[in-house]
């Protein structure tokens, strides 16, 4: 078994006097991509909010690689190798390819104080990220966001990710609103992305997407985890689909 | 045939056909406009407002806007001659405090604006508010004589030197200088990127760790500086601060650097789109008094300008997402 990544231990999450998250651990290894699945309300977007550093929980502690962290802000989670990507992708849709890729950490050429870009090393590092998270289709470095289509959108934040050295990349609802083309597209992105050595946590409402691409199936109802280590290959989406409403085997 | 292609469809390209048209127009109808004393004329005044026009491009994009621009223009050398003439300090000196006030001004209205989430347009009607009743305050409403005052540095500022048969003002070299700068700034340096981004989705650029608060106060000093240098230019070249100049400045600046392609949304725009804007403008001003159509009607062709722009950026973005 590969080495742990991530652990988050005993999350509590109240709103009010609603109460989210109930005591949940979560375990992620290196390099695998794991399912997190449950019915709306489970509480799987609150639990990956607090892993992003959109929300602080309630209690609970997370680790990265065994040492303990506190996310104030997603600029923490993304300092530590965690990058979510959410359905909107988080993407500058006026900028182009390159500009996005690298925002935040721009190559520079010449002296500081110029501040001025390196072009062509903008371009460079592009093409390589799109190779790497597998898209075949020749699209300039220097075409804005705007310009493409949903499936590559998630191309490019995936492969920002990887351009980050982002260690868990974690996906939210990535297959939303998009045709079958793409959506085969996106499950490639993301394996491709976990041979390139990165864990992924997947999460979709349509579990014959999840069952396509994860190695381990996570499910939370009602804000309890009610399964974990689910092993895609040696179960059913219909009893995977019990454990997420709670009806009876 | 690509280039064609990114030319036609490019945001400046129906802004440079209306200034060629208002150009060819403008020269067939009046002979004088392209004369050595309309076009110097022309490219005295130019300058002042188009200075504005770069800083509120640059902030423009990034997603806010400073309704205050005009009242700085006419606050700044106000202050300036007020030290000067009274005494309290030397011309330069006078000229450094009015350019620290109006860094102050600046940081005011972006510390305002991010720090407390107010919107830029209710802190700017603001901070115009508070600079305008400050200037005609300390003037009780009079202008500053600016005459007795010749130097090195008004020279620098506005001096005039002759070209051929024009008579050329150095705040043309500032302006020219300055949109060379702006424009190498917006799209060869990362400070740029952050400023495209920190308009084009704020959200996403504060997650990458860029400084989207510190990069809307720079730009929010950087326009309000360059308003109050443009405000001590006008001052030099007409001899006079007068506490009222600069009215409504701000929404002809804000016209021109819409019609240059700017969006109001923020994250997209350019300097040459604003330059093009500011000569549109100031060519339509220039060229409809020279052939007889009253200056009252002035507004009436900037609105229907503005309107037949937005109307093809909208249409040019369109076409741009269809593809």
């Amino acid at each position: 078994m590969s080495e742990e990544l991530v652990r988050m231990e005993h999350i509590k999450k109240f709103f009010g006097r609603v109460q989210a998250l109930n005591d949940v651990t979560l375990s992620i290894r290196k390099n695998e991509i794991v399912g997190l699945l449950g019915d709306n309300g489970a509480g799987k977007s609150t639990l990956i909010k607090i892993l992003s550093g959109a929300l602080r929980a309630t209690s609970g502690d997370i680790y990265i690689h065994g040492e303990k962290v506190d996310f104030r802000n997603p600029t923490d989670a993304i300092a530590h190798g965690i990058e979510t990507i959410y359905q909107d992708s988080a993407l500058v849709p006026q900028l182009s390819i390159a500009r996005n890729l690298c925002l935040g950490r721009e190559p520079i050429k010449g002296p500081r104080l110029l501040d001025r870009l390196d072009h062509s090393e903008l371009s460079r590092v592009a093409s390589k990220l799109l190779k790497q998270v597998g898209i075949t289709k020749e699209i300039p470095a220097t075409t804005p966001i705007s310009a493409l289509s949903g499936g590559e959108r998630q191309a490019v934040a995936i492969a920002r990710a990887m351009y980050f050295e982002s260690e868990l990349i974690v996906l939210d609802e990535p297959t939303n609103n998009l045709g079958v083309d793409e959506t085969r597209g996106v499950l490639q992105f993301v394996r491709n992305a976990r041979d390139s050595g990165h864990s992924c946590i997947f999460i979709a409402h349509n579990i014959y997407h999840v069952f396509q691409v994860v190695d381990r199936i996570v499910v939370l109802r009602r804000g309890k985890k009610v399964a974990d280590d689910v092993d895609p290959k040696s179960t059913t989406i219909d009893a995977v689909e019990r454990l997420i409403t709670g009806m009876a085997l | 045939m690509r280039l064609l292609q990114k030319i036609f469809s490019s945001a400046e390209f129906g802004p440079l056909i209306l200034l060629i048209g208002e150009i060819v127009v403008f020269t067939t109808l009046s002979p004088a406009f392209l004369s050595a004393g309309n076009i110097s004329n022309l490219l005295a005044f130019t300058p002042e407002l188009g200075m504005i026009t770069l800083g509120m491009t640059l902030l423009m994009i990034a997603g806010e806007f400073d309704l205050s621009v005009g009242s700085v223009f006419g606050f700044a050398p106000v202050l300036m001659w007020t030290c000067y003439n009274t005494h309290f300090t030397s011309l330069f000196v006078g000229f450094l405090i009015a350019m620290g006030v109006a860094a102050l001004i600046g940081f005011a209205n972006g510390w305002l604006v991010t720090r407390l989430k107010i919107p830029s347009f209710l802190v700017t009607l603001g901070m115009l508010l508070v600079v305008r009743g400050t200037a005609l305050y300390l003037t009780s409403g009079f202008p500053q004589r600016t005459w007795s005052a010749t130097s090195f540095l008004t020279n620098a500022i506005a001096g005039e030197f002759p070209v051929g048969e024009l008579r050329i003002y150095t705040s043309l070299l500032w302006f020219v200088g300055l949109a060379i700068l702006s424009g190498y700034v917006l799209t060869e340096t990362k400070t740029g990127n952050w400023i495209q981004a920190s308009g084009g989705n704020p959200e996403a650029a504060r997650a990458r760790g860029v400084r989207v608060n510190r990069t809307k106060i720079m730009l929010f000093v950087l326009t309000a500086i360059i308003s109050a240098y443009a405000g001590i230019t006008s001052s030099i070249r007409v001899f006079a601060a007068n506490p009222n100049s600069g009215t409504s400045y701000e929404l002809e600046v804000i016209a021109m650097v819409v019609i240059g392609g700017t969006a109001l949304s923020g994250g997209r725009g350019s300097i040459i789109g604003t330059v093009i804007g500011v000569l549109i403008l100031r060519v339509m001003r220039n060229g409809i008094v020279l052939i007889g159509v009253p200056g009252l009607a002035y507004n009436i062709f900037i609105g229907a300008i503005i309107l037949g722009m937005m109307a093809l950026h909208s249409w040019l973005e369109r076409r741009h997402y269809a593809r």
